[in-house]
C-alpha cells in the first residue's frame, strides 16, 4: 500500500469539497464584495434539508437538489434582508465581515436549536470500493469527485458562455461602468447569491456524502479551508479557487499523513498566511494581470 | 471626618459581607450534627458535550444511593440530596462550576468526582474541605497527599497496565495506539505503552487523533500501514466510530481487533462504532477494559433494586445496572454517609478521617452490604466494613485504590459480556 497515493486520493476527496465551496465563496465575492463568513452556516442548511429528505425516504440525489435550493434560497434571502440593507448604508468590508460573523453566529445556535447536537449521517448504498493507481476510494467518494468536477465545468461555461456570465464577469470587474452599460445589477447581484447559495448547499450535501458523520458546526469548521482556497486561488477568481482547493486539500492530506493529524487545519492556515504575504492576489495573479492588460 | 466615617462604614461592611461569606462556605461554623436542611452530595462530571454520558452513570450512582438513604431515614434527621455540577469536560467551566457550588451549596457534604478535568477542580474542593469520591482517572492522582481526595476506581495508569496485560494474554504482539488528544484519553498512555513493551509487546504507530474530525482516513491509512495485530483506544462515540469505518473500508471490510478504555465501555459508544462498522464487527472484534464488578451479590442486588425503582429520577435506569462507574459512585456515597454517621457529624472536616475507618478490612469488623445494615450496625456499637455493589475498596495510604479489571465486550443481542478478567496482581506486575 502506498502512502503518498492513499494520501493524494483523500487530498483530492477533500479538494472536491473544497472546491465546489470556495468556487461558490469567491464567485459571490467577486460580484457582491461581501466576505460572506456565514457561508459554513449556509452549508449546513443544504446539508440538513438533505438529510430531512433522505431520512423521509427520499434519494441522496433528490436531497441533493433540494440541498442547493434550500441554500440557493437562503443564500438570497441573507442578502436581501441583511446583507443588502447594510451595503445600501454604506457599510464597507470590515464592518459587513462584523455582520457576517453576527449572522454565522446567530444561524449556527439557531441550527443547533433546531437540529439538535447530534451527528447525522446519509442513507445511501455505499458501494463498492475502487483501488487505481495505489488510492482507495469509496463510491461516494468517487461520486464526490465527479459532482465537483461537473459543477465546476457548468462554472465555466455559465462565466463564459451565457450572458448572465458575462454580466457577472462585468459587475466584479466595474460595477459602475457595468450600470452605465445597462446591465441589471440587482438582478445579477441576486442571480450571484443564487448561484452562491446553491453551490454551497452542493458542497455542503457532497461533505455529508464523503464523511461518516457530521454535525450542525461541520460547515462552520471547514469555512476556514474555504476562504484559505480562495484567497489562494484570488480572492474573486473562480478558477483561482479551484487551483486553490486542489492544492489546499492535496497538501492538507499529505501534512496529516506524514506529520501529525493535527497539523491539518494549522497547515491551512500556514499556507494562507504565505500567500497573503508573498502573493496575496493568489496563484493565478499573474495571468488575471496578463488579460487585464490584453484587454 | 465624613470621609473617616464612610471608610469605616466600608470597612464594616466588607468585614460583615466576608463573615457572611465565610460562613456560607465553610460548614464548621454550626455545631457538629446540626442540619438546617436537606444534605446535599455533589455529583462533578460532564453532563454536556460529547462526553455527557459520563455525568449521567455517575448522578445515577448518586441518585440510587440517596434513595436509599432516605428510605432508611436519611441522616441525621434530614433528607439527603444530589446536585449535579456540570463540569462541561472543560477545565475552566469545571473551576467555574466547582467555585460556585462550593460557595452556594447549603449543606455541602462531599461530592462524587470530580472526573475529567480533576486537575483543575479537585484543588477547588480541597481547598473548600469537601470530601470528594472520585472517579477521575488521571494518574496526577496516583500518590496524592491531599486529604481530602478518595479514589473508588483505579486509576487510568493501571487501567493502561491492563489493556497491555490482556492484549499479551491474547497473543497479540504488535499494536496500534489511537487516543484523542485530550488529556482525558492521554492519560492511559505512558503506561498502555510502557506495559505492552515491557511484557514483549511491540507498538507500531502511537497516534493522537482529533476529536470530532469529518474524516481519518489519513489516520486509518496509517495505522494499517503499521500492520497492527490489534488498535488500542480512547476518543468519544463519534471519533471512533469515523475512525473505525474509515480502518474497515481501507482493509476491505475486514476489522482489527480492538481495546478500548473503560470510557469506550457506554451504550453510546458502542452504538456509534457499531453502526459505523456492523454489530457483529463490534461483538466479534471489541473488548474494553473496566474496573471490574460483578452484577450479582448482596451488595449489587440492593444496588439494582433500587436503581431501577428510580426512573423517574434516571431515564433508562437499566442502562446503568452493570455499569461499572454508577456502581462505585453508588458507593462513593454509601462511603461518606456512613462515615458521617462513624463520627457523628455530616461535615468533611469531622468524617473525612472515618472514611478508612468504613473501609478498611479489620479483624472484629462487621461486614455491611448497603447503607441500612451499615446504619444499624453503628447504632449498635459496631465497627463495620462496607462491601459495596463494585466489591470491596481497600484505600492505600494515597487514598487511592487499585482493583482487578474485566475485559468486556458485548454479545448478539448487544447485552455486555466478560471476556475475562486482569487481576491487580497482573497489573502490578507490568507497572513494577
Amino acid at each position: 500500500m502506498s502512502l503518498l497515493a492513499l494520501f493524494i486520493g483523500f487530498g483530492l476527496v477533500t479538494s472536491a469539497v473544497l472546491a465546489i465551496a470556495s468556487v461558490g465563496f469567491t464567485l459571490q465575492y467577486a460580484v457582491t464584495n461581501v466576505l460572506n463568513l456565514a457561508y459554513g452556516e449556509v452549508m449546513t442548511v443544504g446539508a440538513l434539508t438533505a438529510y430531512v429528505i433522505n431520512k423521509r425516504g427520499g434519494s441522496i440525489w433528490i436531497g441533493l437538489v433540494a440541498g442547493a435550493l434550500s441554500a440557493a434560497i437562503v443564500s438570497l434571502l441573507l442578502n436581501r434582508f441583511i446583507f443588502g440593507p447594510f451595503a445600501r448604508r454604506g457599510l464597507k468590508l470590515f464592518g459587513m465581515v462584523i455582520v457576517t460573523i453576527a449572522v454565522s453566529l446567530i444561524m449556527s445556535n439557531g441550527l443547533l436549536i433546531i437540529a439538535g447536537a447530534s451527528t447525522f449521517s446519509y442513507n445511501f448504498d455505499a458501494g463498492p470500493t475502487f483501488t487505481g493507481l495505489g488510492m482507495i476510494l469509496t463510491t461516494e467518494q468517487v461520486v464526490v469527485i465527479v459532482i465537483a468536477i461537473v459543477a465546476m465545468i457548468a462554472v465555466r461555461l455559465l462565466l463564459t458562455r451565457t450572458k448572465l456570465g458575462r454580466a457577472m464577469r462585468a459587475t466584479s470587474t466595474d460595477e459602475s461602468l457595468a450600470r452605465a452599460c445597462g446591465i441589471p445589477i440587482r438582478r445579477v447581484t441576486d442571480a450571484a447569491w443564487l448561484i452562491s447559495g446553491a453551490l454551497c448547499g452542493i458542497a455542503g450535501v457532497v461533505l455529508g456524502m464523503s464523511v461518516t458523520g457530521w454535525g450542525v458546526f461541520t460547515g462552520q469548521g471547514l469555512l476556514i479551508t474555504i476562504v484559505a482556497a480562495a484567497v489562494v486561488g484570488g480572492i474573486g477568481q473562480p478558477y483561482g479557487a479551484m487551483l486553490g482547493a486542489l492544492l489546499l486539500g492535496i497538501v492538507t492530506s499529505l501534512v496529516a499523513g506524514y506529520f501529525d493529524p493535527a497539523y491539518r487545519d494549522i497547515s491551512a492556515f500556514v499556507i494562507l498566511v504565505l500567500f497573503l504575504l508573498f502573493r496575496p492576489k493568489g496563484i493565478l495573479a499573474d495571468v488575471v494581470a496578463q488579460r487585464e492588460v490584453v484587454a | 471626618m465624613r470621609k473617616m466615617r464612610r471608610s469605616r462604614w466600608a470597612v464594616a461592611s466588607i468585614v460583615a459581607v466576608v463573615a457572611l461569606v465565610a460562613c456560607g462556605n465553610n460548614p464548621t461554623t454550626t455545631s457538629p450534627t446540626a442540619l438546617n436542611g436537606p444534605l446535599t452530595f455533589g455529583s462533578d462530571s460532564s453532563f454536556t458535550g460529547p462526553n455527557a454520558s459520563f455525568g449521567l452513570e455517575q448522578v445515577a450512582g448518586c441518585y440510587t444511593a440517596v434513595s436509599l438513604i432516605n428510605q432508611s431515614g436519611g441522616l441525621f434527621g434530614q433528607q439527603a440530596q444530589c446536585q449535579i455540577i456540570d463540569n462541561r469536560n472543560d477545565p475552566a467551566d469545571g473551576v467555574a462550576a466547582a467555585t460556585k457550588a462550593v460557595a452556594t451549596i447549603q449543606n455541602f457534604g462531599g461530592t462524587l468526582g470530580p472526573g475529567g478535568v480533576a486537575t483543575a477542580t479537585e484543588p477547588v474542593y480541597e481547598s473548600a474541605n469537601i470530601t470528594m469520591m472520585a472517579d477521575t482517572g488521571d494518574s496526577a492522582f496516583n500518590r496524592t497527599t491531599d486529604k481530602y481526595f478518595w479514589r473508588v476506581t483505579p486509576p487510568d495508569s493501571a487501567g493502561g497496565y491492563a489493556m497491555a496485560v490482556w492484549a499479551l494474554k491474547q497473543k497479540f504482539m504488535s499494536a496500534a495506539a489511537v487516543f484523542s488528544n485530550d488529556t482525558t484519553a492521554q492519560t492511559s498512555v505512558p503506561t498502555l505503552v510502557s506495559g505492552y513493551k515491557k511484557g514483549g509487546g511491540n507498538m507500531v504507530i502511537n497516534l493522537q487523533v482529533v476529536p470530532d474530525q469529518s474524516s481519518y482516513q489519513v489516520e486509518a491509512a496509517r495505522v494499517l500501514a503499521a500492520h497492527p495485530q490489534v488498535i488500542f483506544t480512547e476518543a468519544d462515540p463519534q471519533t471512533d466510530a469515523t475512525f473505525f469505518k474509515a480502518l474497515k473500508q481501507l482493509n476491505n471490510g475486514q476489522m482489527i481487533p480492538i481495546i478500548g478504555t473503560a470510557p469506550t465501555i457506554t451504550a453510546d459508544w458502542a452504538k456509534a462504532v457499531g453502526d459505523a462498522v456492523s454489530v457483529g464487527d463490534l461483538d466479534k472484534y471489541y473488548v474494553g477494559l473496566q474496573p471490574y464488578v460483578t452484577a450479582s451479590g448482596k451488595a449489587w442486588q440492593v444496588f439494582n433494586t433500587a436503581l431501577l425503582a428510580d426512573s423517574t429520577q434516571i431515564p433508562n435506569p437499566s442502562q446503568w445496572s452493570s455499569d461499572a462507574y454508577s456502581m462505585t459512585d453508588y458507593d462513593g456515597i454509601n462511603i461518606m454517609a456512613l462515615a458521617m454517621l462513624d463520627a457523628h457529624s455530616w461535615k468533611p472536616t469531622d468524617y473525612n478521617s472515618h472514611v478508612i475507618n468504613v473501609t478498611a478490612p479489620g479483624s472484629g469488623k462487621t461486614d455491611v452490604f448497603s447503607f441500612a445494615e451499615g446504619k444499624t450496625a453503628l447504632a449498635a456499637g459496631k465497627t463495620i466494613r462496607y462491601n459495596g455493589a463494585g466489591g470491596a475498596v481497600n484505600f492505600d495510604q494515597w487514598h487511592n485504590y487499585g482493583g482487578d479489571f474485566s475485559a468486556n465486550g458485548y454479545d448478539a443481542a448487544g447485552n455486555q459480556t466478560t471476556a475475562g478478567v486482569v487481576t491487580a496482581a497482573d497489573v502490578k506486575k507490568l507497572s513494577t
